[in-house]
């Protein structure tokens, strides 16, 4: 699995959002276009935060590790414990 | 908040050395860390993670005057999903168990003391910062 995260230029404000909340510094700012670009997509731990806090959801990611989801119905809970 | 801080975490402490028991005696923190991670899928509990290394740091295992430092990414977490299901915010209380956990378990193992910072909880990750506390 190789993560892969895209920042779309067309969406993008340049409001700094995801360098600032991203814990392991993988964008910097682009300061000829004003744009967000990736910088160090391999230290990247797919928290997701970035792609959550970006007010024009310009941020997306592929082939990561997404977390199981847990359910309140018992019933579901045991369908679903084999799995987890 | 203080007192449900302290119950988290010993509670964490408690399962840490009781799923932690027989398992064999290390000083290195990677293999700590791998038994740790043998004992929670033994049993059943859902807290996967991985020890991490930024590209430009040279080896994942830190050494300073404080003790052995190691980033871990910690990804399917049961307690972050029951605070999203139930509409709390992460870094509270309940997480102080995963710090728990990890003080007690690499307490039976290594012998140490340690802790477990929380340098950012996400959505679908949380990166937390495990100090190996140097032995007195």
């Amino acid at each position: 699995m190789s993560l892969e995260i895209t920042v779309h230029e067309q969406s993008c404000r340049g409001c700094e959002l995801c360098i600032d909340i991203c814990p392991t510094k993988v964008f910097e700012l682009d300061a000829e276009k004003r744009l967000c670009v990736v910088k160090q997509a391999d230290d990247c731990i797919a928290c997701l935060s970035c792609a959550y806090i970006c007010p024009s959801n310009a941020i997306t990611h592929s082939d990561y590790h997404a977390v199981k989801n847990f359910y309140r119905d018992a019933e579901f809970c045991q369908r679903m414990g084999k799995y987890l | 908040m203080r007192s449900a801080n302290s119950i988290s975490y010993l509670a964490g402490v408690n399962l840490g050395k009781k799923l932690s028991e027989g398992v064999a005696h290390t000083g290195d923190v990677l293999q700590a860390l791998d038994a740790t991670r043998e004992v929670l899928g033994k049993n059943d509990y859902l807290w996967l993670f991985e020890p991490f290394k930024p590209h430009d740091q040279e080896t994942v295992v830190l050494e300073d005057q404080d003790g052995t430092h190691v980033m871990l990414v910690f990804r399917d977490c049961m307690i972050r999903q029951s605070l999203f299901r139930f509409g709390h915010t992460q870094k509270g209380s309940l997480c102080n168990m995963m710090y728990g956990f990890f003080a007690g378990a690499l307490q039976n193992i290594m012998g140490q003391d340690s802790s477990l910072e929380i340098v950012h909880a996400g959505e679908n990750a949380c990166y937390k910062k495990l100090t190996v506390r140097r032995a007195p």
